[in-house]
Parts: structure tokens; C-alpha cells; sequence
């Protein structure tokens, strides 16, 4: 099967031997989309890789900066002269991480419903949020997608006062809202509603509930066997969250609980994801008095304008908790300006190993929505 | 009942549906928005449909919008220099691209042979390049910004996508106009709207008066 378009999930390949419509074997095949990101990464200086971690896992840029930010911290923390990210800092990178959280699990909510044959309605309900939650990455980060946000030691750029344009082509339309209006209307009031929406539209659906219930179960023990991360090991029972086994940021000081499930199939993965929506909107309510409360304070610690940190020799591991999993940066340096080895654990990547243990006995027909499930991206598992 | 899940989702889908109709009475079935509902349309209050119809109307982009970078020179009025290049080729922006695609000419001083603080050429082939904004970012002299103008459609792709410097300047009027808020910040943090080494020229003027 496959490589399908990229439109989809991305360029992947499955070789599965059938009998009749029942799978018997199923093989991914990945490396379409192989850019050589390990190696690239060990030419690059450490400032360098931000933007390449972009392009990891593209729908949710913010969280792999943050990942990588994270892992090249803690080796500067071995150093000298290392100031540790202030602390409006922290609370615009986790203001962010959520909301990338909030989109990644729209896309792929909507993606499921795609993949089982609910084209693209759906989807495009997912996306209308998406849009909202993008205009205003646009108008902090500069881009839509490839965010390139973090810095060591804090982030770029300070939330703009108002998130306005300046009309520069023809035709062009001007918008300009307060930022804090903004965020908070989105927080409170759209977002949720749209979750709910969601909630009401698809989860009690008899042809989401026959096509998902009992299809590509994974078992507790399977889970952890297959090392699976995020909502994949989340959804067969195992309320592991990297937000909690290993606090990070300004987590520890929020209250919000670890979605989990018990019945490891398609339906439950899911649900993990609704429920993982709900808790980021909670953090994210949490956030906003913080965020009110460190306005004007300074958002980057280290010296502007250096461009090649020092890092000291040594390795660290950054992990953070993606919306596709447990995503981790292994970072070896030899104290010059680039790393000397740079190693990504993606999540998406591993989840995929266990595709095949999930699909087999269903029919082809089901192995798309296994495959939904998981939720992939392609820039991520080939890196 | 069975069913009825699949009932209610299609009466959110009808909601959608009219709200979409609902949105464009309002708004007198106008078939390309008044510039005020657009805001309305495409914020947070937005209820009916999202689509842009480009080129017929676009968003404009937000001020720290990343797109190539484009080279600063002085205003084709300016009293002293006009249209000299603020970049003083100190080749950071080459060192910190990511990619590396940025290429750098650095002029000569004719007479003595000795580098002048001028690029000749400036070379960004923006088929490589990834909009990432760091050569903005780290840039020390405020030279190099990242444009707005997102249109670059060309129909040949082997001599039109490397930028030279010609092609890249713009005046610095121009990164007044697409951000104002910024280039204020920007005018700030160097103590005036002029270029650093015109500043620091004038204060030297100014000292040798007193
Ligand atoms: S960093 Fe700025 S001044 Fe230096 S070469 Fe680049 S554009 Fe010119
Ligand atoms: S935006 Fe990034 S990739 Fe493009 S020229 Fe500048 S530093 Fe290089």
C-alpha cells in the first residue's frame, strides 16, 4: 500500500500480505521523506538547529523547539556562565507548547475522520481552530508553521502588543487585535467551545463508533514493549506523561491530569485526544494570570545577539512531552560550536513499529484508520 | 437510539451551513468582504465560512512576518547617502544562516587595496533559503530584515531565484511602511532613526564642535 500522497499523512509505504482482505503481515516502509536532519544537525552550530527542528514534526514546531532548547540548556547548565530561561520565558513556552498540543490533536482528530471515510468535513471544523490558533503564531513568531521561536535561555521575541498588519500588497486586508484579548477569547471561550463541538459532533456517532471500537487494540504490556509514547500508550492504559514523570518548565505548578484509557483501540486514542484537548485548555486557563502577571518582564536571559552560545563538553537528554509523544533530544558536545553527535527520539517513529502488531487479523479497510490513529507525520518518522 | 449520534452530527454540519448564509446577509452578499467585516470575518468572532478568496483579497501578514530577507540601503532622498547599503559586510548573517545561502562580495578600496565596509554583491538564492529570520535576528546593523512581499512566482527557476544585491535592496522607507511598530523598536535600542555609523558619526561631529 502506498507511498500515498502527502497530503495525507505523508510519502509511506506499507508491504502487507493479505489473505483474502485479512492481514497477515504488515511491513512499513519509511524513508521517502529522509533529509539527513542527525547529520545536518552535527555540521550546524547548536543556534542553527532551531530552525531545522521545525521541520520535524511540522504541525507542532513549538514543542520540538522546546524539546531542543531544553536538551542544549541543560548541557550549558554544566557550563560556567549559564543563566537558566526567566521566568516569562517559561510561561510563553508553555502558553505555546499547549496550543501546538490543541492544534496537533485537531489535525489528527480530523485526520482520523478522513482516514475513515468522513472526508474532509470534519477535518475542516478542525481546522477553522487551527486557523485562529495560527494567526496568532504568526503574528508572535513570524511564521505559521515554522515557528523558530526558542532560544537558549528564553524566546525571540517578547508577544506583541497587538497582533495587527500592515496592508502592503493589493487587495491586502488589515486586522488588529489586542493580544491578551485575543489569547483570552481564545482560551476561554472559542477553544472550549469548539472541543465540545467536536465532542457533541463526533464521539457518539454510529460510524465512528463501528469503524473505531475494538479496531487495532494494543495491549498494556504490548504498549510498553514497543517503547509507544503519547496518546498510543496513554490510550492502552498507561498513564505515562513526561509532563509528569519527569516535570519540566513551569508544569509542576499547574494542575491538570493525565488523560488516560484502558482499552488501547482506535476509539480510545481518540478519546485520549479529546481529553487531551480538555486538560491543555486547563492549562492553558492557568497560564493566562501568569502570563498577565509577568507582562513586561524580560523574556530571553543571555546576552543579545550571540549567535554561537558556549557549550560546554558533555551530553544531555531534553525531553518534552509532544503531542505525538515522548519527543527527546540527545545532545553530545565536545565544547566547539557544533554538536558532535545530535540524536532525536521521535515519537512518531517508534508508535509507527507498533503498527504492525495492531493491524494484524483487520481488514485493509481498517489499517487506514489504525494508521489515523497513530497519528504520523512523515517529517518526523524519516526525519 | 441508534442513529441518533449521527443525526446530531449532521445538524452541526447544517449549523456550519447556515451560519455560513447567516454571515453574508449580514454582510450584504457582498462577494468580496468590505474591508471592515474582514476583521470580523477572520477573528475570533468569525461564525460563518473562512475562506480567503485570493488574489481578490488577501490577509495581510503581521509585522513579524518572516518572508526572504531583503537589504536595507539609505532613502533615494537621503542628504548625505542616498541609497547607501547599511550592510557593512561583516558577514555574520553568512555565518549564521542556516542553510548557507547567503554570498557575500566584500569591496575593495580601489587605491589602497585595503577591504572597504561595503558589500559589492550580496547573493540569497531563496530556493534554499528557509525563512528562518536569523540572519535578521543576529544582524548587528540593523541591514538585513525579512520581507513581506510573499508573490515571487518567476517563470524561470535557474537565473531568477538568486537574489542579487541590486534585487535585494529597498529602501529603508519601505521597512518603515511594512513595520512600523518594529522599526520604532528597532530606532530605539540605536538611539535614532539614521544607520549606526551615521549616528556615531554625527556624535563625533557633534564633540569636535563643543
Ligand atoms: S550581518 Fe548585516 S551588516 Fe553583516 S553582512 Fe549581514 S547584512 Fe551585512
Ligand atoms: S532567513 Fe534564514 S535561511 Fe534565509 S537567508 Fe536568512 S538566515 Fe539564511
Amino acid at each position: 500500500m502506498g507511498p500515498q500522497h502527502p497530503s495525507t499523512h505523508g510519502v509511506f509505504r506499507m508491504m502487507v500480505k493479505l489473505n483474502g482482505e485479512t492481514i497477515e503481515r504488515l511491513e512499513p516502509v519509511m524513508g521517502y521523506l529522509h533529509r539527513n536532519h542527525e547529520k545536518i544537525g552535527e555540521r550546524n552550530t547548536f543556534i542553527q538547529n532551531m530552525p531545522f527542528t521545525d521541520r520535524l514534526d511540522y504541525l507542532t514546531s513549538l514543542s520540538n523547539n522546546f524539546g531542543y532548547a531544553m536538551g542544549v540548556e541543560k548541557l550549558m547548565s554544566l557550563g560556567a556562565r549559564y543563566n537558566p530561561p526567566t521566568r516569562r520565558a517559561e510561561v510563553i513556552r508553555v502558553l505555546m507548547a499547549e496550543l501546538t498540543r490543541l492544534v496537533s490533536h485537531f489535525w489528527s482528530v480530523g485526520f482520523l475522520m478522513n482516514d475513515i471515510g468522513a472526508f474532509f468535513t470534519p477535518m475542516m471544523y478542525a481546522v477553522e481552530e487551527r486557523e485562529l490558533v495560527l494567526d496568532f503564531f504568526e503574528a508572535t513568531t513570524g511564521s505559521r508553521m515554522m515557528c523558530n521561536y526558542l532560544r537558549f535561555g528564553g524566546v525571540a521575541n517578547d508577544l506583541p502588543e497587538r497582533l495587527r498588519s500592515e496592508a502592503n500588497l493589493i487587495n491586502d486586508r488589515v486586522r488588529d487585535f489586542s493580544t491578551m484579548d485575543y489569547v483570552w477569547e481564545m482560551i476561554f471561550e472559542r477553544l472550549p467551545r469548539a472541543v465540545d463541538q467536536f465532542d457533541e459532533y463526533l464521539t457518539t456517532n454510529e460510524i465512528v463508533t463501528n469503524r473505531c471500537i475494538g479496531v487495532g487494540t494494543l495491549t498494556r504490556e504490548e504498549a510498553i514493549d514497543y517503547s509507544a509514547a503519547g496518546p498510543v500508550l496513554r490510550a492502552s492504559g498507561v498513564p505515562y506523561d513526561v509532563r509528569r514523570a519527569e516535570p519540566y518548565s513551569i508544569y509542576p505548578e499547574l494542575e491538570f491530569d493525565v488523560a488516560v484509557r484502558y482499552h488501547g483501540d482506535v476509539y480510545d486514542r481518540y478519546l485520549v485526544r479529546l481529553d487531551e484537548m480538555r486538560q491543555s485548555l486547563r492549562i492553558l486557563q492557568q497560564v493566562y494570570p501568569l502570563l498577565k502577571a509577568t507582562e513586561g518582564e524580560a523574556f530571553f536571559s543571555g546576552r543579545g545577539g550571540m549567535y554561537s552560545p558556549r557549550v560546554p563538553a558533555g551530553e544531555s537528554y531534553g525531553r518534552v512531552e509532544n503531542p505525538k509523544g515522548e519527543l527527546g533530544y540527545y545532545v553530545v558536545s565536545d565544547g566547539g560550536q557544533n554538536p558532535w553527535r545530535y540524536h532525536v527520539r521521535a515519537p512518531s517513529f517508534i508508535n509507527l513499529t507498533a503498527l504492525e502488531r495492531m493491524c494484524l487479523g483487520h481488514k485493509v479497510a481498517d489499517v487506514v484508520a489504525i494508521l489515523g490513529s497513530i497519528d504520523i507525520v512523515l517529517g518526523e518518522v524519516d526525519r | 437510539m441508534y442513529g441518533t449520534g449521527i443525526w446530531r452530527g449532521m445538524w452541526i454540519t447544517l449549523r456550519h451551513f447556515v451560519n455560513t448564509y447567516v454571515d453574508d446577509v449580514k454582510w450584504g452578499f457582498q462577494r468580496h468582504v468590505p474591508p471592515e467585516a474582514f476583521p470580523v470575518r477572520q477573528g475570533l468572532q468569525g461564525r460563518g465560512s473562512f475562506t480567503v478568496e485570493y488574489p481578490e483579497e488577501k490577509i495581510a501578514v503581521p509585522e513579524r512576518f518572516r518572508f526572504i530577507p531583503f537589504l536595507i540601503v539609505e532613502n533615494y532622498d537621503h542628504p548625505e547617502r542616498p541609497g547607501h547599503d547599511w550592510c557593512t559586510s561583516c558577514g555574520i548573517c553568512a555565518k549564521v544562516c542556516p542553510p548557507q545561502c547567503i554570498w557575500i562580495v566584500r569591496g575593495t578600496d580601489p587605491e589602497t587595496g585595503r577591504p572597504k565596509p561595503e558589500p559589492v554583491d550580496f547573493y540569497i538564492d531563496i530556493d534554499i533559503c528557509m525563512n528562518c529570520g536569523l540572519c535578521a535576528e543576529f544582524c548587528p546593523f540593523d541591514a538585513i530584515k525579512m520581507d513581506h512581499d510573499y508573490e515571487l512566482a518567476s517563470y524561470d527557476r535557474t537565473g531568477n531565484h538568486i537574489f542579487d544585491k541590486q534585487h535585494l535592496s529597498k529602501e529603508f522607507r519601505y521597512w518603515q511602511s511594512i513595520a512600523p511598530t518594529v522599526a520604532e523598536k528597532e530606532a530605539e535600542a540605536r538611539g535614532g532613526w539614521e544607520h549606526k555609523d551615521v549616528l556615531k558619526a554625527r556624535a563625533k561631529e557633534a564633540k569636535a564642535k563643543d
